[in-house]
């Protein structure tokens, strides 16, 4: 069976696996062939035989150093160290930046956490006091929270749909208003339902436009009161 | 910048318990060859530093998933960095209207033990990749090593999109039987 005379037939589905490993596939059919391995032991053992015989050539990938700000950059992504000086208040006072986030994932967000909006209008159109939403998310980062906040009660009712820290790290959630100041409002737990009641330093500036943050510290917080490590999901306050 | 696998293989552990030290040493003794997987697949200098960092960001996250003995620690690092470069270039591809077939294998399922044994298949994989049509060992090459699609490798080749798929798949069929003879 080494001629193509002998393989005549398409070879049709026998070969899907060592084609999902070499990439080959479409992104519809490479979802299927991943989906359909993590169900069965054979089709897992059919991945390993290939990636380990095409590993074999992995040695004709030329090792190059690369820059050291890649190696920086990672070390800011993942422990916020070795940034460059400044790079936390220019980020945060750029609420223009903040506002790019795209509109239409709050919708998504709000179907998707389930949550009745109606029971949130405020029962008077012309108080002041308004009912926000906020879907927080970040490019490159698992992390997602739906965040409400309701005038009624003063609290800020936040939902984690992805994403949680590592073993001594705690997410924590920043409010940032026009000045652009952070005001920590304590710690959120990932996968789970937070209520945090908006500190007066926060609520005094707090409306349509702020921006909510979550940034990843060290287990219980950051220690100095201000944003140290990296920014995982934001969003801004939208009213409903 | 050789090292042992062990090593490799204790780094990847520790990581997974959360050591930063141990993350910053395997930067240090791995970045170069993921950088030259990034450089070769996405054949553009910021994308794969980018990429780089995404992977790096992959690894610190994923360390928990790395099961020794399986699979050699460099093996399962360029995996992830040649996985991460191939969603890249997925995600601007256009969907194939390609029919669904159904998953099959081709014969015998292999020995799991089989997979443990990267280091020494060099050999072997050059050996059958040599059995093949030159024009084709090379395809077969392209797709692993440069993570080109069928329609780039059709393009390369001077050939029709269907003749090369065509000629993938036979390949691949007479590869695994010659990688299992």
């Amino acid at each position: 069976m080494t001629s193509d005379e002998d393989i005549g037939e398409e070879p049709g589905g026998r070969t899907l696996v060592a084609e999902y490993v070499l990439g080959l596939l479409d992104t519809p059919t490479n979802e299927r062939v991943r989906r359909a391995i993590e169900d069965d032991p054979r089709l897992q053992r059919e991945e390993a035989f290939w990636r380990a015989r095409f590993s074999a050539l992995d040695n004709e990938f030329a090792e190059e150093t690369p820059p050291a700000h890649v190696g920086s950059g990672v070390e800011a992504r993942l422990f916020g160290e070795d940034r460059p000086a400044g790079f936390w208040p220019t980020l945060w006072n750029s609420l223009p930046l903040w506002r790019g986030l795209a509109a239409g994932a709050l919708a998504v967000a709000v179907v998707a956490a389930g949550i009745s909006l109606t029971r949130m209008t405020p029962s008077t159109p012309t108080e002041l006091a308004v009912a926000l939403v906020a879907a927080l998310e970040e490019e490159g980062s698992d992390v997602r929270f739906l965040a409400l906040y309701d005038p009624e009660d003063g609290m800020l009712r936040l939902t984690g749909l992805s994403g949680t820290p590592g073993t001594d790290e705690d997410f924590e959630l920043w409010a940032i208003e026009e000045d652009g100041q952070p005001v920590s409002l304590g710690i959120v737990e990932a996968g789970s339902h937070n209520m945090v009641r908006m500190p007066p330093a926060a609520s005094a500036e707090w409306g349509e436009g702020s921006v909510l943050a979550i940034t990843l510290e060290p287990e219980g917080g950051s220690p100095t009161g201000q944003p140290t490590g990296p920014l995982m999901a934001r969003g801004v306050a939208t009213p409903i | 910048m050789e090292t042992p696998s062990g090593d490799i293989a204790d780094l990847i552990g520790r990581i997974a318990l959360g050591e930063r030290a141990a993350f910053r040493v395997l930067y240090e003794r791995t970045s170069a060859k993921l950088f030259g997987v990034t450089l070769r697949i996405l054949k553009n200098r910021a994308e794969a530093e980018e990429a780089l960092q995404e992977i790096y960001v992959k690894v610190w996250r994923r360390a928990d998933r790395y099961v020794p003995g399986t699979t050699s620690p460099i093996s399962w690092l360029v995996a992830v960095a040649r996985n991460h470069c191939l969603d890249i270039l997925r995600a601007r591809r256009p969907v194939a209207d390609d029919i669904d077939v159904a998953l099959e294998i081709p014969d015998a399922a292999p020995d799991p033990e089989a997979s443990a044994l990267a280091g020494g298949e060099r050999a072997r994989i050059e050996a059958c990749l040599a059995e093949l049509d030159a024009a084709r060992a090379e395809a077969v090459r392209g797709a692993y090593l440069d993570g080109f699609s069928y329609e780039e490798l059709a393009n390369r080749h001077g050939v029709p999109l269907n003749t090369m798929r065509t000629w993938l798949r036979r390949s691949l069929l007479r590869l695994r039987e010659c990688l299992t003879r």
